[in-house]
């Protein structure tokens, strides 16, 4: 097969899952075309590179995650990626005035274990819901730091922002994602809830 | 009737430590006292996710989950939001229900046969 060849099979075998990635994390189908795109000739420029560590899956997903790290730079240099507005209250009503949790309001026990949980096509629906209720800005801080494994250093770099920041707007992401999903999934029959 | 300082409700408290007797009720309210109060742990433990939490704190952490249950929980589950959000990629296709347009497929296989050409 030539190289031509080789690029086609790749949009026909993994287009499909790269797009749908790209997607969860970004959440204008333009956009999304313009990174999948870009992935694949990157792919194609850099295939002697692709040494067969891993899978092809596997390495055009890590091509496409630095493709959309850079998208997020290029929208840090353009606008201001502080989100501080998104609940500025974080779920107060949780909490008792001197600021120990409401019982009745606070986190419930999850079940079943966790590697049960990640085998249900409709844990991960309702994971990319919960994802995708977040601001943009947060939702790509979030998605930087808990998805890609990136610093905490890298990502203030990348996107201009302070430590205090970053850390507040992980904070909100981390409080909302945990309660949607205890809300939409653990809390229901289908997430063991009885 | 004031609020009590300290983790209060020894009813249907499942914490290790929930005011069922004298002693608990000193130590509870001793950690309640010396440790920080949920909201605040909350924020500490999401930092710790960013950066290690100093030893001192972790301590104190560690005396906090005593009386509260719901902060280990909270512990617990960023963990797992973590460890789960780290699989996302390799489950994209069940978590995402979007196509991917056939005019999309075509566009980028014509841009790639153009640029390897």
């Amino acid at each position: 097969m030539n190289d031509g060849q080789v690029a086609s099979r790749w949009v026909d075998d993994h287009g499909e899952c790269l797009y749908r990635y790209a997607l969860v994390r970004v959440r204008k189908p333009e956009i999304v075309e313009d990174l999948v795109q870009e992935t694949f000739l990157a792919a194609v420029r850099g295939y002697e590179k692709f040494a067969g560590r891993s899978s092809e899956r596997s390495w055009l997903v890590g091509i496409l995650k630095n493709k959309i790290v850079d998208h997020f730079r290029k929208l840090g240099r353009e606008t201001s990626f502080t989100d501080m507005e998104f609940l500025s209250d974080e779920f107060s009503e949780k909490f008792v005035p001197v600021g120990f949790w409401n019982h009745d309001l606070g986190p419930h026990e999850w079940k079943p274990e966790p590697d049960t949980v990640m085998h249900r096509a409709e844990f991960w629906q309702v994971m990319r819901d919960c994802l995708s209720k977040l601001p943009e800005k947060i939702r790509a801080v979030f998605t930087m730091r808990e998805m890609d494994g990136v610093s905490s250093k890298e990502i203030c770099a990348t996107l201009s922002i302070s430590d205090s920041n970053l850390w507040v707007m992980l904070h909100r992401a981390r409080m909302a994602l945990r309660e949607c999903l205890e809300m939409h999934w653990f809390d229901t029959p289908a997430g063991g809830a009885s | 009737m004031p609020e009590e300082p300290y983790n209060p409700l020894p009813i249907g408290n499942p914490s290790v430590l929930a005011r069922t007797n004298w002693w608990q009720t000193l130590l509870v309210k001793f950690i309640g006292k010396h440790t920080p109060k949920c909201r605040e742990m909350v924020r500490i433990l999401s930092r710790s996710m960013d950066e290690p939490m100093p030893l001192m704190m972790r301590i104190k952490k560690r005396l906090h989950f005593l009386i509260c249950c719901w902060c280990q929980r909270y512990e617990e589950q960023l963990r797992y939001i973590r460890e789960t959000a780290r699989k996302l990629p390799e489950h994209a296709d069940e978590a995402s229900g979007a196509e991917f347009p056939a005019d999309v497929r075509e566009r980028i296989k014509q841009k790639l046969a153009e640029n390897v050409r």
